[in-house]
């Protein structure tokens, strides 16, 4: 636990926002799930820049680089394609735009489905052949 | 793919690894061409993946990630050092599959919740 505190500490701090999701009227502080119709609040636990729905992972091709800067035109449904981590252990979701097949990372939030991340963790393993021979060769 | 003739990097019979330095063939056994070493599954950024056509970063691309399709295939997700860039990219017959099972199962080392949680279910 100590490890996991020491590393939390020397992280880099987390990239500053200064532009806003909406410009604020009726429900300017939410989104709505493209895949699932979810309402989701902006506010998520451990996390500023939530950027997709935490039942089913999906989320939305509107951000380029920056979070929150609104600058792709896409605006396509992108699906969590896998589950990548960092060096302290962060778990980070690849998503994939279906529109434009972009691919983007996002840290996991602290309200996410833990079923949905473990299935999207364990996708790799789920599958006999590849993982079998994977694991033969080894 | 068909860029893959003009671009004087990959159209070169062997590259140097830009990780481990070993020097690989650019198509492999069966004919596919290689976007990344073998041994350490470590890529250059030398195509632009959003609008086609040679990328002028040329960073080195580290593998951070397996991704699975529908039809059952592994990926390999590459983010560029210098630009952050993603791509994925499919998965060698003779890449190291220690280095790819390694990277599949690393989440489970470090979950960010229990995981005994899930045997109740």
């Amino acid at each position: 636990m100590s490890r996991n505190n020491n590393n939390r500490r020397q992280r880099r701090p987390q990239r500053h926002k200064d532009v806003l999701h909406t410009q604020g009227g009726h429900r300017a502080s939410d989104f709505r799930c493209v895949s699932c119709r979810l309402d989701v609040s902006l506010d998520a636990p451990g996390t500023a820049h939530r950027n997709h729905c935490p039942n089913c992972l999906a989320s939305l091709h509107v951000d380029r680089k920056i979070p929150g800067d609104r600058d792709a035109d896409c605006r396509g449904r992108m699906e969590a394609l896998g589950m990548s981590v960092r060096n302290d252990g962060e778990w980070l979701i690849i998503h994939q735009c279906a529109t434009c097949g972009e691919l983007s990372a996002n840290r996991i939030a602290g309200d996410d489905n833990p079923l949905a991340l473990v299935r999207l963790v364990l996708r790799p393993l789920a599958d006999p052949r590849t993982a079998g021979r994977a694991l033969l060769a080894l | 793919m068909s860029n893959h003739t003009n671009n004087n990097t990959l159209s070169l019979s062997t590259f140097a690894c830009a990780w481990c330095g070993l020097t690989v063939s650019a198509y492999a056994a069966d004919g596919a061409p290689r976007n990344h070493c073998p041994s350490c599954l470590h890529s250059r950024h030398v195509l632009d993946h959003v609008e086609g056509g040679p990328s002028e970063c040329e960073g080195r691309m580290s593998p951070i990630a397996i991704a699975v399709l529908r039809t059952g295939d592994w990926r390999v997700i590459h983010r560029c050092v210098r630009c952050d860039e993603l791509t994925s990219n499919p998965v060698c017959t003779d890449d190291n599959q220690l280095i790819l099972m390694r990277m599949a199962v690393r989440p489970l080392a470090q979950p960010p919740f229990p995981l005994e949680a899930f045997g109740t279910l």
